[in-house]
């Protein structure tokens, strides 16, 4: 589904990531770990036409999405959740999950996929008229996912869903995060939360200074002593 | 006396209607695009020419020709923004401000040297039958065309908020203003909301100098002093409510005014200044913005 070939991404003269690749296939939890700083922000914001592609291929359901405009790879099917406060604080918990359906093709499933939100975070519902501002680090989260779920998502990704929240509040995003699978979405989950990750996770890969250094299914990673101390133990 | 303080309180309010009207466009500029476009009061200048000369050539009524120079400002915003500011609106957030100074700051030289050469310096002002008429409250005069100005200042507001708070495109708007990558991870055309937004702010300039041709007077070089008002203006009320622009320009049209009568006319720029700088000092996200980190 989603394919990422040789990617390289540079911050104008700084080359962070030197040629990963990673693949997405339907219906599964991919993750990418790896430490601070190893490239996987700057990945995420490359796949999303956020930062320029130097090098590699990334191509979804055949397409290439190299200098794709940011709004239409959205249109596609891609969404990405950035790393905290991914909805808007000005905006109401309702004109978020609005502005969620924005895409020509979200557009008109919008009341299907609101009642689909609502169903999944019953929490939202209480909470339609107040400003995202004002709601709590869990609720926030929730939004955060309900928003992109109104963009009809094939693939969607997200970048440390776990940052800054309490630990019930990470299971709870966690499960979510399955029932999203479970309702035909693949996920590509970026976590430091590893041992988290590795459990919901069909395949993971490990990326560092910028390249994958290594991969496989999440029992034989968790298997490997060698990844597992280099890389995986926080 | 309290004869004369009524009136200068009248003529205040009039005036700040002005002031607000101008600083609508250059609010919602400075709040989506992150741009400072000094040639805003330009802008004006050429909405007061293309009512002149829609008059004088036409004799189209000003406020009949009210929607043909919104439109053909929101046409010249959309030329100024594809030939100018889009560049600026590439660059980080951080740097936008000043690029855009130094860009709006040509622009203003050009315009004004161009509005020399085609329209002349004479100062024009559009006379109507019914430009010297006024509403008489006791011994208050109201002038129609400028009490007219506030209307369609306060009208312009309000249709704005709409367009911002009830509809599709005016989420994406304000998504844009508060983040404008999140805007773009949500699926909006960032570059076609600055456009549009940029375009709107242009349009609102002609409105602004269509009234200003009526009330008051057009000439090549008046667009810097509307401009600077604007900015106070801007300052005064804070990001984020619309009618909080047209009431600080209000407050600030009052101030002036009474500082004139009080303390005499020179102290009427001192006196706007003064305000600014305590607001500034004490509520720096202004009157009636939002403080939001």
């Amino acid at each position: 589904m989603l394919r990422v070939e040789g990617l390289e991404v540079a911050y104008g003269d700084l080359q962070v990531v030197w040629g990963a690749s990673f693949e997405v296939p339907g219906e599964s939890i991919v993750t990418i770990l790896g430490p601070n700083g190893a490239g996987k922000t700057t990945t995420l914001l490359a796949l999303m036409g956020l930062l320029p592609v130097v090098a590699g291929s990334v191509t979804f359901n055949g397409v290439s999405l190299v200098g794709v405009p940011t709004h239409q790879i959205v249109e596609r099917g891609l969404v990405l959740i950035p790393e905290e406060r991914a909805a808007f604080a000005t905006l109401t918990v309702e004109e978020n999950l609005d502005l969620g359906a924005y895409t020509p093709r979200a557009r008109h499933s919008r009341e299907q996929k609101m009642s689909e939100v609502l169903e999944l975070f019953p929490r939202l519902a209480e909470r339609m008229r107040q400003r995202a501002g004002t709601l709590s680090g869990g609720e926030r989260q929730m939004l955060a996912i309900g928003k992109a779920l109104m963009a009809r998502p094939e693939v969607l990704i997200l970048d440390e869903p776990s940052l800054g929240l309490a630990p019930i509040i990470v299971e709870h995003t966690f499960e979510a995060i399955e029932k999203v699978r479970d309702r035909g979405v693949s996920v590509l989950l970026v976590e430091q939360h590893v041992e988290m990750a590795l459990q919901i996770a069909d395949h993971a890969y490990v990326l560092d200074m910028g390249s994958i250094v290594a991969d496989g299914t999440s029992s034989e990673l968790s298997a490997d002593a060698r990844v597992q101390d280099a890389y995986l133990s926080l | 006396m309290s004869q004369l303080i009524l009136q200068s309180v009248v003529s205040g309010l009039l005036v700040g209607g002005m002031y607000g009207l101008v600083a609508l466009g250059l609010a919602l500029a400075f709040g989506v695009l992150k741009v400072l476009n000094v040639a805003h009061g330009e802008l004006l200048m050429l909405g007061g020419y293309t009512a002149f000369f829609a008059f004088t050539f036409w004799g189209l009524d000003p406020f009949v020709s009210l929607p043909l120079v919104f439109v053909v400002m929101f046409g010249f915003g959309v030329i100024v923004y594809l030939t100018l500011f889009r560049y600026v609106t590439r660059t980080e957030v951080h740097t936008r401000i000043k690029n855009s100074l130094l860009i709006s700051f040509g622009l203003v030289l050009v315009l004004q040297a161009l509005a020399v050469r085609f329209f002349t310096a004479d100062e024009r002002t559009i006379s109507t039958a019914y430009s010297s008429e006024a509403i008489s409250i006791g011994l208050v005069r109201i002038p129609v065309v400028r009490l007219a100005g506030l209307v369609v200042a306060v009208v312009a507001a309000l249709l704005l908020e709409w367009l911002l708070n009830r509809t599709r495109f005016g989420r994406a708007v304000r998504a844009t203003s508060e983040d404008w990558t999140r805007a773009a991870l949500s699926g909006v055309d960032v570059n076609r909301v600055y456009l549009i937004a940029f375009a709107i702010s242009a349009a609102l300039a002609g409105l602004a100098g269509s009234m200003i041709s009526l009330g008051y007077s057009v000439s090549p070089n008046i667009g810097l002093g509307w401009t600077l008002k604007a900015l106070i203006v801007v300052v005064l009320a804070g990001l984020g409510s619309m009618r909080g622009i047209i009431v600080a320009g209000l407050f600030l049209g009052l101030t002036e005014s009474l500082a004139a009568v009080w303390l005499g006319g020179e102290y009427r720029e001192v006196a706007a200044l003064v305000l600014f700088l305590i607001v500034l000092s004490i509520r720096p996200q202004g009157l009636f913005g939002r403080a939001y980190a």
